[in-house]
This record gives C-alpha cells, structure tokens and sequence, in this order.
C-alpha cells in the first residue's frame, strides 16, 4: 500500500536580531520545535529559505506553516507568502503581549524577565494553533487528545515526479471550469483502491477529509470537491484493477 | 572633517544549528561591547523584504557578514541586495582555529559556544579597526 | 555527469548517485577504470552535520574491507569510517586538509575522500542505488520519528 506523508507543520521565525521581539519569536519557536511539539513541527530556517533553499521552500509550499513575527514588518509571514505559499497562521508578538497585558519585553540578547513571559505565552498560541492545524482535539477529562489525525507511520515519498522538488504526486482536476492541483491526489487514490473503497457519497467524504489534509479547500466548496472527487476516483478505479 | 561611516555587521541567526546562534551572539558582542561606535547590526530579512532604512544602511557602508556555515546566505543575500561585503567570516573556519570551543545549544549557547562566539567577536573588531584605518587612509589621500 | 535518486523526508531532499555502489554505512564506491573513488553518500552526510574536520588515511596505506578509511568530525558527530573494499589508498583528496565542507557541499563530486588502487570489491557486500535508497529512507524515516 503506498504511504502517505505525515503531516507536520513549518515553523517560520523572524529571529529578528534588532528588537527584544525577534529574540522571542526565536526562543519561542525553539521551545515548541524541541520540547512542545517535537514530532508535529518542522524548522524553517528563514534566511536560508530567502536565499534560495529548496528543501525549505518546497516544504512551505504544500505544507502548512505559522510564520511567528516580532513586529508589524512581518518579515517571516511575508516572506513565506512571496516564496511558497501564504502562512496557514502569522503571530506577532508585539500584538500577544498586548492581548496578554505582559510588559513589554526587553533586553534583545537576554531577555529579561517580561521577555521571558513572553516566550511561553507566543510558544503557547503556537502549539495551540499546531494543534489545531494538525486536528487534534483536547479532551480535558481524559488529559489526552481524543481525535488522532489520519496519521500514517512515516514514509518516504518515493522519486520526485512533480515539478516542486519535494517529491510529492500531483494531480490536476477541472473544478467548476478551474484548473486545480491536488498534491498526494494519486497517492490517495491508490491507498483507497487497495483498501478496497469502492466509489460512494460516504467514500467521496472520506477522500475530501484526506485531501484536506495536504491541501487547502475554499469555504463553501467541499460540494464541488467531493462531486470531482468522487468522479475522478471513479475513473481511477475503472482504470486500476482492485488488489 | 572627516565622516566615518559604521561597518554594518549581518549575521546569519540561522536557526537550524549552534553555529547561527553563535553568529548571533558574535554580532551582539560587536556592535553591544567592543565597537559600538563603530558598528551597526542589521537584519537580514528586513534587508531582503526592502527596508528602506536598512538599504540605505547596507548601501552605504562596507558589510561584514557571519554565517553559521558554507551555504553562506547572509554573504549571498547582501551582495544580492546591493552591499558591499569587506569580509566574509564563516562560524566553521572560526571554529577550526579554535577546535576547544565546541559549540552546543541553539535557545541557549553552551560555554564553548559563548567562548567561540567571544573568539569571533574579537577577530571582527579588528577587522573594523582595520577598515577604518583604510577608510581613514583614503579620505586624507 | 551522475543522474540521481531522490527521496524527500520533511523539508530534507536526499540525493542517491546511480553511478555507483554503496555501503550499508553510507559510503559510495566508483569504480574509475582499475582505480576506485570513494566517497560519503547525501544522507550520510546531511546527517553528520557540518563537517569540521576530516582526517583520512594517509596515502600508501593498505586497507582492508571493514578497516577505518577515514575520521570526520562535526559540530553533531564524531565518526569513524570503515572501508566498504579493500584495496591501497594511492590519492587522498587534498580538500580533506583545506576544505573539508566540500563533503558537504558536493558529497558525490568534490567530496570525495580518497582513491584507491588493486581494488578488491566484495559485491555481495555493496547495494545497487535501488537497493541504497531503499535502506536510507528507511533510516531517514527512522530518525525523523524518533526526533
């Protein structure tokens, strides 16, 4: 059966050398890279993804990102839009020490105290918001995630065959006189033929529910998705003797 | 009266590996304890994302930069975006000099790597002093 | 010029050389007319880190197959490696002393660590690219989880 890549979510930090801010955004996006969320979380390096790296960039650009800025100059959210694709979420620290009524942080080589509140309260709406990019949901009585994202072991991906460089499958669809790319749409596919999914509303469902996850759906267009899903499988399955 | 310009100092801040906090660290010894009067930080993003004012602080001055390592991307990304690099400084060939200093932690320097980026610090303030000697030379020229 | 397996793990692309024959460790082997290269693969050295220092055998040293061919240090690592064939070390790359990042930079080109002479290679003991690439995913997905 082929296997799916594991979703995880990109980091993108400021790192901002010259305000208190940009060492926040830095210490907090660590904190949730190395302790909070380890195994969800991607590092971006910023000035390498602006110089060029592929890795990076083909990352951010079909993976979901949080671009965590010191100010309004939102360089990491901005450039993470230029390069690859819009941030799924853009922090600004400035705006949650605001909403947090913290002092404001000083100290841009050690922070003191105030910047240290800082941190966590930032690494916190960072692992708030993987969480949810990623689906879980906390069940408090529990004290334990109780909605496990679709979440296959690991795997490679196999040689590169779109023009990204990640490696990752394509596919185009028509969708309401739109051209539209898929990324893992055949991969999907053919997960769902050797488990035996033959073609149904209730499959249609499903396979929207796994496009989803790699790929951004408009508001208001799950009807349209699932209607193509659903006749493109079709036609895959005519074409794919079932295992 | 001569005007002396600030060498603008562009570390990498890589955060990906010891050696891009070390850049960092080295840059704020620079410009926070050994020459500030005579060194500027600045941003790399901001200068890629068109900063105005940091343009015109790269523009204007000679630039050291100090990447974490080979890809080089604060050297890259100046000369690309209009500055004039005076030296280039690579954390690894630093290191190399000083192999007793082995750098850990990226949130937090280990003492090897606060020691490296001291060792590093160091050798930048004196190629500041030496470009304002030159800077100096050719202006009473 | 080498063509490439790719596979991509994260945000990390690792490369596989197909004109060569790998060790099970990461190293690669070229055979160059009677002469053999030898070299690190992309993975082996995307996970070694930045190397620092590189101390190879010196030049006329005999080795056999499982023997220690050479040192590499890094900020992540220090390790030792085993010669994937036996055979004599008749050039040692003059990088390794000057430039040893070239390992990083291009593993399959100017990375090269030495080449050897009277060669013996044990097939059985090497993989195809295929089969290489096969085992260093399994690696890398291995690593990745384990992060």
């Amino acid at each position: 059966m082929p296997d799916l890549p594991k979703k995880k979510i990109g980091i993108v930090s400021c790192s901002g050398e010259e305000l208190p801010e940009g060492t926040v955004t830095r210490l907090a996006a660590l904190k949730v890279l190395e302790q909070l969320r380890p195994a969800d979380t991607v590092t971006i390096c910023l000035p390498l993804f602006l110089a060029g790296g592929e890795g990076d960039r083909a990352f951010a650009k079909f993976y979901p990102t949080i671009a965590v800025d010191g100010c309004e100059l939102r360089c990491a959210a901005r450039a993470t839009g230029m390069y690859s694709s819009k941030p799924a979420a853009s922090l600004v620290v400035r705006d949650i020490v605001i909403e947090t009524g913290l002092e404001k942080p000083e100290g841009r080589r050690h922070l003191n105290p105030a910047g240290r509140q800082a941190v966590e309260a930032t690494a916190a709406r960072m692992v708030a918001l993987v969480d949810g990019l990623l689906g879980k949901q906390w069940d408090r009585r529990a004290g334990e995630f109780v909605q496990e994202p679709p979440n296959p072991e690991p795997q490679g991906l196999g040689e590169a065959t779109c023009s990204c460089g990640l490696g990752t499958p394509i596919q185009k669809v028509q969708i309401e006189g739109q051209e539209v790319t898929l990324v893992a749409l055949p991969l999907i596919f053919q997960q769902f033929r050797q488990a035996g999914k033959q073609p149904s509303e209730s499959i249609a469902r499903e396979l929207l529910d796994t496009v989803k996850i790699y790929n951004s759906v408009p508001e208001g267009m799950d009807i349209q998705y699932r209607a193509v899903l659903l006749r493109e499988y079709s036609a895959f399955c005519e074409k794919e003797p079932a295992q | 009266m001569s005007v002396q310009r600030k060498v603008v100092i562009v570390p990498c801040s890589g955060i990906g590996k010891t050696y891009g906090t070390v850049s960092r660290e080295a840059a704020y010894e620079i410009v926070e304890d050994l020459r500030p009067k005579d060194a500027q930080l600045v941003a790399l993003s901001m200068l890629v994302l068109g900063d105005e004012s940091t343009r015109a602080a790269v523009a204007g001055n000679q630039a050291i930069t100090i990447d974490g390592c080979k890809l080089a991307c604060a050297s890259k990304m100046v000369k690309e975006n209009g500055g004039r690099v005076a030296q280039e400084i690579a954390v690894l060939d630093v290191y190399r000099r000083y192999k007793q200093f082995k750098p850990n932690g990226i949130a937090e320097l280990n003492e090897g790597g606060l020691h490296l980026a001291h060792a590093l610090a160091e050798e930048v303030a004196i190629s500041i002093d030496n470009l304002r000697s030159k800077n100096k030379e050719g202006q009473n020229a | 010029m080498a063509e490439f397996l790719e596979t991509t793990i994260d945000k990390f692309i690792f490369k596989v050389a197909t004109d060569r024959s790998y060790s099970s460790e990461g190293l690669w082997v070229k055979a160059e007319g009677d002469r053999l290269r030898v070299g690190l693969s992309d993975f082996l050295q995307q996970r070694s880190g930045d190397v620092a220092f590189a101390e190879v055998k010196p030049e006329g040293t005999l080795l056999k197959m499982g023997d220690e061919i050479a040192s590499i240090e890094s900020i992540k690592v220090n390790i030792s490696l085993t010669s994937p064939v036996s055979g004599t070390i008749v050039k040692v790359n003059p990088a390794m002393t000057t430039t040893p990042e070239s390992i990083n930079q291009d593993p399959y080109g100017e990375g090269w660590l030495v080449i050897l002479e009277d060669g013996n290679v044990t097939k059985a003991a090497l993989l195809d690219p295929q089969a290489y690439l096969a085992l260093m995913k399994g690696q890398a997905e291995q690593e990745a989880k384990n992060q």
